[in-house]
């Protein structure tokens, strides 16, 4: 497996040529009139030609302003992008590009799959419309050939009679077969890069399973990278080779899936697999993560994961963590535990966890936090 | 159809019925008989007003001239308290208040009309006195008709006083022998409404005679008092110490199969051939075009200490069965018996002794809870219901509920936006809980939270469980939740059970081809055990026109691997029990022909992207 970050290469000198995707420091605020969000916080990652990328996080982590900023879909205020941060695509940087240039990157070689289909797609125009529209925008074409290519990209996601499908209503569709057509939209210019924003969360689960598995079989026809934006853990593992997982803003482990899923270094990951209910908890407690997210306005002072941590100690309140290497293959987990310092508790937590995991925690009864209002 | 009684469960055993829920035609001449009660109040308060502040001459005497106002008021008042008790002797009464309005409106009407008729009435009437009495309660009475409207449309009271007030005063008129263009107007007015109002109060009464009538019913009909006396009252809750004594790991409570099948437990909840049909209203005249078929005959029982939970997608109706078991909206068909009492289109204020042990706590915890009361308020609004009308008394009681769902007493005079989604979810848990009922209905209580606060709000309800004897009615579509947190499931697809068994049955053995689809959909978060799914095509068909036979055969693998036999489509499949657990039943005709083997067959040969192909 490849490394997730990239090789470091020198500020403002483009990624090697196999990188498609190649996130630097990227730091998101938004100014309100309460104070400064910093929605995203120094992201870096990088995704390779044909790959899949998870960015795991629960709400409000900031997985989603991260596919925006990619995007370039944030409106400029009151978001506000640190000028150090760089997102190179495809051999140029794209933060800087003037917003006629980003127009034809965008929806052309990267497109966007949202998460409620129901509100993304426009309702007073047919789906064929709206794809067409993309089409004949981007490719040069004719409207005749625009439309055809919009029953073409229809046939692909599976939609049965394209030809009738596609001079319909966005709320003449169920929700599994909206999310086809949006699935659809995003691939009609044939994009390099696809970022899909919690593509199954409005979904049941046998519809899910249905997008699932078709994003997966497009993907290895088409060939294109994946980012797959999620805060469900089973999808992770399913759909994606590298996974990096946030918290308020921050990556706080990334890794290849077999190393972030099945050997948690982040107290948070590890919190998170844990609290998965599962038949080998039954008549036990399920391990919970105690506490709520911290608001934004008012983040612990070090490490933002502190006050909701099993195994922090005193250095997690003063010194703010680092990705730290803790293994082979660009693997960096967010924890002290994995500095020198901290290296003599790490065998109790990680003992700790495995126990979690098989049998569930005990924790004490009444775990809720005083309220962050 | 219907006479089917092949769910293989016994007959629930029944302590008695409530009363049945009044009529439409009773409640509206409730509603007509206060209306009038209403009317005639306000205009005795106007007039004294009037008459002491601006001295009016003979403002009293008008009060007393308008006597007959009372007595109908009077009856107004008593004909609704017998219909709470089902005495054939309010019947009565309503249809002499509606023929006393009706006659005196054509009387009125008359005089107004007939100007001649006027001086031949005071003149040829052998008792003046008794037929200005009549005529001006009937004004009274009828101008409080106009109640009824009045208490629809509030805004229209001040303006039905004022009429009523010229028509008693033509009334008062009347006996004198003059008239004039007013009164006319007025009583025009009045006899319009009475032909609006009087006339459908009549006809509802005597449509609804049965409701009177009624032979004793199958069971001992019994009153909320008796109920409450049989129940007991409801106690406080304690909050439990704190201690969360670690090691008194919570035992699953499901009474051991064998007690079942003897009947040494008796169930909680007996559910038998429930349905809930909604219209599909349509055209101009709103018109019923239309059925869905929302809940559409289930049987289940839930037994005392056991998480009874529903899965299915979304549309299968498991929410619509958790509110129609509730009564929250009235069955279509069917028995629910809870405890032993009969629910079926029972008198809401019967109910309520029953609704304080039978909760619900809702899916979203935004949504259901009112942005503009307190916490206080929210949880104590079903306190002050069920008569806990001392302030002191239910604040106690609040904080003890916040205090047992892990919140701070002093939260009490917050406001819902003022928490995070996961204590927002608790409030909730502790609105069901200051009741102390035995039974909640949890209706997708974390699929709207984040993992790591789905997992403490399931460890709170595990505990709770445990701490005051609860079972739960589990809905969610979430089957790893599913799968840990209950002792049996029902699966549910288009309103029907598909398959019922306990977890370890369905889950490892599962006997219906859906079961095993929607298993299979379940994404395993450990990449280890990455594998191929069985992918149902196309999408769940409307419940407004489910598939004839088997509701699942459109979208069924196991029919296609079997070379579509004709019976999936033509004949509906029973719940029948499985071989070797009694208790596991499933709705399918070649339920045997489920093995791990034709499962891993039909994954390898499925089409991905041709998936969608449905049923259109």
């Amino acid at each position: 497996m490849t490394e997730v970050i990239s090789a470091d290469a020198p500020r403002g000198a483009p990624p090697e040529r196999d990188i498609l995707l190649d996130v630097r420091n990227l730091k998101t605020y938004f100014k309100v009139l309460d104070g400064v969000v910093p929605a995203v916080d120094g992201v870096s990652f990088s995704l390779r030609r044909g790959q899949t990328l998870g960015i795991v996080g629960e709400s409000g982590s900031g997985k989603s302003v991260t596919a925006m900023t990619i995007m370039r879909l944030l409106d400029i205020p009151p978001a506000q992008i640190d000028p150090a941060s760089e997102v190179w695509f495809d051999g140029r940087e794209i933060l800087g590009l003037p917003m006629d240039q980003m127009r034809r990157i965008r929806g052309n070689e990267m497109a966007m799959i949202f998460q409620e289909p129901l509100t993304s797609l426009n309702p007073v125009f047919t789906v064929g419309d709206q794809i067409a529209e993309q089409v004949a925008l981007h490719k040069k074409v004719g409207k005749k050939a625009a439309w055809d290519r919009a029953i073409e990209s229809l046939t692909l996601v599976g939609i049965p009679n394209p030809e009738r499908r596609v001079k319909q209503y966005p709320h003449e569709m169920s929700g599994g077969m909206r999310q086809r057509v949006m699935i659809a939209m995003a691939l009609s210019c044939e994009p390099k890069l696809l970022i899909a924003d919690e593509p199954t969360t409005a979904l049941d689960v046998t519809i899910q399973a249905q997008i699932l598995e078709l994003l997966k079989t497009i993907q290895q026809r088409t060939d294109s990278a994946l980012v797959l934006i999620t805060h469900d853990l089973g999808v992770v593992a399913e759909m994606v080779d590298n996974v990096i997982v946030m918290y308020t803003g921050e990556v706080v482990e990334q890794g290849t899936v077999e190393e972030v899923l099945v050997e948690p270094r982040a107290p948070y990951t590890m919190g998170l697999l844990e609290s998965i209910p599962s038949v080998e908890k039954r008549g036990g407690r399920l391990s919970a993560i105690k506490g709520v997210v911290p608001s934004p306005f008012n983040l612990p002072p070090a490490c933002r994961f502190e006050p909701r941590c099993p195994y922090h100690w005193e250095r997690c309140r003063t010194v703010p963590p680092e990705l730290y290497l803790s293994g082979p293959s660009g693997r960096r987990a967010r924890c002290h535990l994995h500095t020198p310092e901290g290296a003599g508790r790490w065998p109790a937590a990680l003992e700790a966890h495995r126990r979690a995991l098989a049998t569930g925690r005990e924790l004490p009864v009444h775990d809720a936090t005083p309220g962050d209002a | 159809m219907s006479a089917t009684v092949d769910h293989g469960l016994a007959a629930p055993k029944i302590k008695g019925a409530l009363r049945q829920r009044p009529p439409r035609g009773i409640l509206r001449a409730r509603a007509i008989l206060y209306g009038i009660l209403a009317l005639v109040l306000v205009t005795v308060g106007l007039l004294l007003v009037v008459s002491v502040l601006f001295r009016v001459k003979g403002g009293v005497d008008l009060l007393v001239e308008i006597w007959p106002a009372y007595i109908v008021a009077a009856l107004a008042y008593i004909a609704p308290r017998g219909y709470r008790d089902r005495k054939l002797w309010a019947f009565g009464l309503s249809l002499v208040i509606g023929f006393v309005l009706v006659v005196g409106a054509v009387v009125m009407s008359y005089l107004a009309l007939v100007p001649g008729a006027m001086g031949g009435t005071a003149a040829g009437s052998a008792a003046p006195g008794a037929s200005g009495a009549a005529a001006s309660g009937a004004a009274a009475s009828g101008a409080a008709a106009t109640g009824a409207v009045a208490t629809a449309a509030p805004a229209g009271s001040a303006a039905a006083a004022s009429p009523l007030a010229s028509g008693a005063t033509g009334a008062a008129t009347t006996a004198s022998g003059t008239i004039d263009g007013n009164l006319a107007f007025g009583l025009i007015t009045l006899a319009l409404l009475f032909l609006a109002f009087g006339v459908p109060l009549l006809w509802g009464l005597i449509r609804e005679r049965s409701f009177f009538l009624a032979a004793e019913t199958r069971h001992p009909i019994k009153t909320a008092q008796e109920i409450e006396a049989e129940t007991g009252g409801f106690a406080e809750i304690t909050p439990v110490s704190a201690s969360g004594s670690g090691d008194t790991a919570p035992a699953l409570g499901l009474p051991s199969p064998v007690a079942i099948a003897t009947g040494a437990v008796d169930p909680l909840v007996s559910v038998r051939g429930l349905k809930k049909h909604f219209p599909i209203l349509g055209g101009i005249l709103r018109r019923r075009v239309g059925t869905i078929y929302a809940v559409d005959g289930v049987d289940f029982d839930v037994y005392p200490g056991e998480v009874f939970s529903v899965v299915g997608e979304s549309g299968c109706g498991k929410t619509t069965l958790g509110r129609t078991l509730l009564q929250l909206t009235p069955p279509t068909d069917g028995h629910v018996v809870f405890d032993g009492y009969e629910l079926a289109d029972v008198d809401p204020d019967d109910m309520r002794p029953l609704r304080r042990r039978m909760q619900i706590i809702f899916q979203d915890p935004f949504g259901s809870l009112n942005p503009r009361m307190p916490v206080s308020d929210i949880i104590g609004e079903g306190l002050l219901a069920q008569g806990v009308t001392n302030r002191k008394e239910r604040d106690k009681r609040t904080g003890d509920a916040l205090e047992v769902v892990g919140l701070r007493r002093d939260y009490s005079r917050r406001y819902p936006h003022e928490f995070s989604g996961g204590q927002r979810q608790r409030i909730g848990v502790a609105r069901a809980l200051a009741l102390s009922p035995d039974f909640i209905v949890c209706d997708e209580p974390v699929s709207a939270l984040d993992v790591s606060i789905q997992s403490q709000v399931l460890n709170l309800l595990l505990d709770l469980k445990r701490d005051f004897n609860l079972t739960y009615l589990f809905i969610s579509h979430n089957l790893s939740v599913v799968e840990y947190f209950s002792d049996r499931i029902a699966v549910m697809y288009l309103g029907k059970i598909v398959e019922i068994g306990t977890v370890d049955e369905l889950y490892r053995n599962p006997r219906h081809p859906y079961t095993v689809a929607l298993l299979s959909a379940i994404p395993i978060a450990d990449p280890r055990r990455r594998r191929s799914r069985l992918v149902l095509k196309g999408d769940v068909p409307s419940p407004a026109a489910p598939p004839s036979g088997c509701r699942f055969h459109t979208r069924c693998w196991l029919r296609e691997r079997l070379g579509n036999p004709e019976i999936c489509a033509t004949e509906d499949p029973a719940l029948r029990p499985m071989t070797g657990d009694a208790h596991h039943r499933a709705a399918c005709h070649f339920a045997e022909q489920i093995s791990e083997s034709a499962v891993a067959e039909t994954v390898e040969t499925q089409d991905v992207v041709e998936t969608a192909a449905a049923v259109e």
